[in-house]
Order: structure tokens, then C-alpha cells, then sequence
């Protein structure tokens, strides 16, 4: 005897099938990982933010809105008046903070891996600065990285735990007990 | 005149905000440590070096979870390849090239090894991609326990026929594959070289791309 054997059998068919227990899907629990291994990376390694910033926020701001006052000022007597485009120093700064870098691409094969960042000397080895993206195959990550010519020494982070790229030259720097790899960008006079 | 004020202060401003994208020290750093580390960033940068390579070793020490002792030591230690390797490179201001030079140091290849590389009795000297190249090689190389001795004749060898960032990176996957297999890794380094000494000797100096020589099993 059930205490709802009065309602039509549709309404009970619905019942039951509220009272199952809900399927646990496999992309939930990813979903669930990913999010508390971002958490423990967060909270384990955000000091490394190395290059922070030595000046209060809003000095820095108005500092720059200053000088953006004066500079369209200057502009606008320069012009004799007539006014500039407003999009034009922004499509020039950024055209000017892209130029001379090479993209790099950095690739990993790390089937098992929930989360992947990319971590060293470009980013002062900021964890979260640079999250890798799963390419379509599901086991290889990669990310692209505008970098001005040099030496740089960087490692990986698979889901909380630093590996060293494998294709790569090994750093002869173990001062840390942790291997890292080194990339060379080319220059143009070299 | 009255605007020289205002002119002033927004110069002032802008510098201030223009230091403030220098590099810093990681926040995790006791003072201590960053006392320690700033008077030898000091020191570096009234030789005349570059102080970026000290920040970054800085930076990873701490993402690497190194208490803060181990990190001045580190960058102490840095600091003094680096200016080792200055001495090597007759006061080459490459960044990338005295970063790789010091990293050679590091690993355990000896000063006179470095020079001999870098001012050969033979031959053009190596523009300064082609030396980077190769020092990150030999460090690769050393520190997969192959002899610094070895390791220092085989860049040579390479550098001398003119081998490629290409050349470089085959030999140290090669060698790695074969330490990985068994092979001492002295052993694996001269059965390789050989290979490719074989090959760039058998090629024009302008070539193009080398072919990859065969795997040695």
C-alpha cells in the first residue's frame, strides 16, 4: 500500500522518479575537482605573485588620470583646438606592447589532468597568470605566450603539482629540489 | 607659468607609477631575507648586471616552497654565477647568453671549460644565439649526469660545424633516451656524437635544416 495509490498513474509514475537517486555524471565530478584544486593552488601559492604592485591602487589611477588630462590637453592645444580620436591611443599602445614578441606556443601531454597552468621567469611563477587550455584530443594542454627575446626558465602545474617540461632543456638550477625547463626565444640581432 | 606646478606634479606621479611596475620581491619573504636579497640585488646592479634572473629566482623559490634561507642562498649563489659568467663572455651584456652562462656554471662546467667554448683556438667564434644554444645543452647535459668534461667537448665539436638550435635539441633528446634506457650517460653522449659529427661533416657549412641522424640502439 503506497500513500499515493489515489493519485492518477501518470502523477506516480513522476514520483518515483523524483524519489530515485540522482545519477552521479563522471563531468560533475571533473567539474567538482578542477574547482578544489584551483582553490588549493589559490590559497597555497598566491604569495608567488612576485612582481605586486609597491603603490596604492587608487595613486597609480589618478596618477594616470592626471596625465591622461594632460596629454589630451597638449593634444587638444597641438590640435588648435580640433579634438583627437579617442581610439587611437589605446589601438597604439597595444600595437606598441606586442611588438617584438614571438608567440610561444607551450604544449604538455597530461591525459589524466584536471587543471594545467604554466608557470616561470615571464610570469614572475604566478600559477593562475596562465591557465592552459585542453586542445581537442583531451590530453594535451597548451597555451600561447607573447615573449621578447631571452632566457627563460618555467615549469607546469598539473593539478597542484609542478612537472618539468619534458621536451624541453632541463634547468641546471635544482636550488629548490624541483627541476625546471629552460627556453631560449631568439632575437632578431642574434 | 602657473600650469609648471601642475606639470610637476603629474611627472612626479607618473614616475612613481612608472616604478611601480618594477619587478618586487615576493611578499611571503620575511625581512630578513629581503634585506639580504636587496643588498644583493644592489650589489649586482652596481656591476652592472642584470637583476631581472634574481627577482625570478626569488619568485620561484617561493612557488617551489623553499623556506627563506634556501632562497637568499640561492640568489646569492646567482649572483656570483652571474658575475662568473661575465668574466667568461669578456663583458657581453646579453641578458639571455650570461643567464645561460651562469646556468653552465651552475651545473658544474668550469670556468676555462666556458672560455674555451666561447674563444675558440680554431675557427670563427659563435655569434651569441648559437652560444646560448649551447650552453643550454651542455647544462641539459651535466645534469643528466653526463661528465661536465664530456659535455663541454661535445658543444664544441657541435659548435664548430656550425650545428643548428635543431642539432642541439636531437642530441639531447637522444642522450636522454638512452640514459633512460640503461646507458651511461658518457657512453650515450660519445655514441651519439658520433652520428652527428658524422652527418654536419658531410654537409656544405651553408646548409640548410640538417637531417636528423637515425637512432642508435
Amino acid at each position: 500500500m503506497r500513500d499515493d495509490d489515489h493519485l492518477p498513474i501518470e502523477l506516480r509514475r513522476a514520483v518515483d522518479a523524483l524519489r530515485e537517486t540522482p545519477r552521479i555524471r563522471p563531468e560533475w565530478i571533473a567539474s567538482i575537482t578542477e574547482r578544489a584544486a584551483a582553490d588549493r593552488i589559490d590559497a597555497v601559492r598566491s604569495p608567488a605573485n612576485a612582481r605586486r604592485w609597491s603603490l596604492d591602487a587608487r595613486v597609480a589611477i589618478a596618477a594616470g588620470l592626471v596625465c591622461v588630462a594632460i596629454g589630451a590637453g597638449g593634444m587638444y592645444l597641438a590640435l588648435g583646438g580640433r579634438s583627437a580620436s579617442p581610439l587611437n591611443a589605446p589601438t597604439v599602445a597595444a600595437t606598441a606592447s606586442l611588438a617584438g614578441n614571438t608567440p610561444v606556443r607551450f604544449t604538455l601531454v597530461a591525459p589524466g589532468a584536471v587543471k594545467v597552468q604554466l608557470v616561470g621567469d615571464f610570469n614572475a611563477w604566478n600559477p593562475v597568470a596562465l591557465p592552459m587550455r585542453r586542445t581537442g584530443n583531451g590530453s594535451t594542454w597548451e597555451v600561447e605566450v607573447g615573449l621578447a627575446p631571452g632566457r627563460y626558465t618555467y615549469a607546469f602545474v598539473v593539478d597542484g603539482r609542478l612537472a618539468r617540461d619534458p621536451s624541453a632543456a632541463q634547468a641546471a638550477s635544482d636550488d629548490f629540489g624541483v627541476p625546471s625547463s629552460v627556453l631560449l626565444v631568439k632575437g632578431g640581432g642574434t | 607659468m602657473k600650469c609648471l606646478p601642475v606639470v610637476s606634479a603629474a611627472l612626479s606621479l607618473l614616475s612613481a607609477a612608472l616604478d611601480a611596475q618594477s619587478p618586487t620581491l615576493p611578499s611571503r619573504l620575511g625581512p630578513e631575507a629581503v634585506a639580504a636579497i636587496e643588498r644583493v640585488i644592489d650589489s649586482t646592479r652596481a656591476a652592472g648586471l642584470p637583476t631581472a634572473p634574481l627577482f625570478d629566482k626569488a619568485a620561484e623559490g617561493v612557488l617551489k616552497g623553499a623556506d627563506d634561507q634556501r632562497i637568499v642562498v640561492a640568489v646569492r649563489g646567482l649572483a656570483r654565477e652571474l658575475t662568473e659568467a661575465r668574466s667568461v663572455l669578456n663583458s657581453s651584456s646579453d641578458a639571455a647568453l650570461l643567464g645561460a652562462t651562469a646556468s653552465a656554471l651552475h651545473a658544474g662546467a668550469s670556468v676555462s671549460d666556458l672560455r674555451q667554448i666561447v674563444r675558440p683556438t680554431t675557427g670563427e667564434a659563435p655569434d651569441t644565439h648559437a652560444l646560448a644554444t649551447a650552453f643550454v645543452a651542455l647544462t641539459d647535459l651535466v645534469t643528466k649526469r653526463v661528465s661536465p668534461a664530456s659535455a663541454t667537448g661535445a658543444v664544441r665539436e657541435l659548435l664548430k660545424r656550425r650545428a643548428s638550435d635543431g642539432d642541439f635539441a636531437a642530441l639531447r633528446g637522444e642522450v636522454d633516451h638512452d640514459i633512460r634506457g640503461g646507458i651511461a650517460p658518457d657512453v650515450a653522449l660519445s655514441n651519439r656524437m658520433r652520428t652527428h659529427v658524422q652527418v654536419l661533416d658531410a654537409m656544405p657549412l651553408d646548409r640548410g635544416p640538417v637531417k636528423r641522424p637515425p637512432p642508435v640502439e
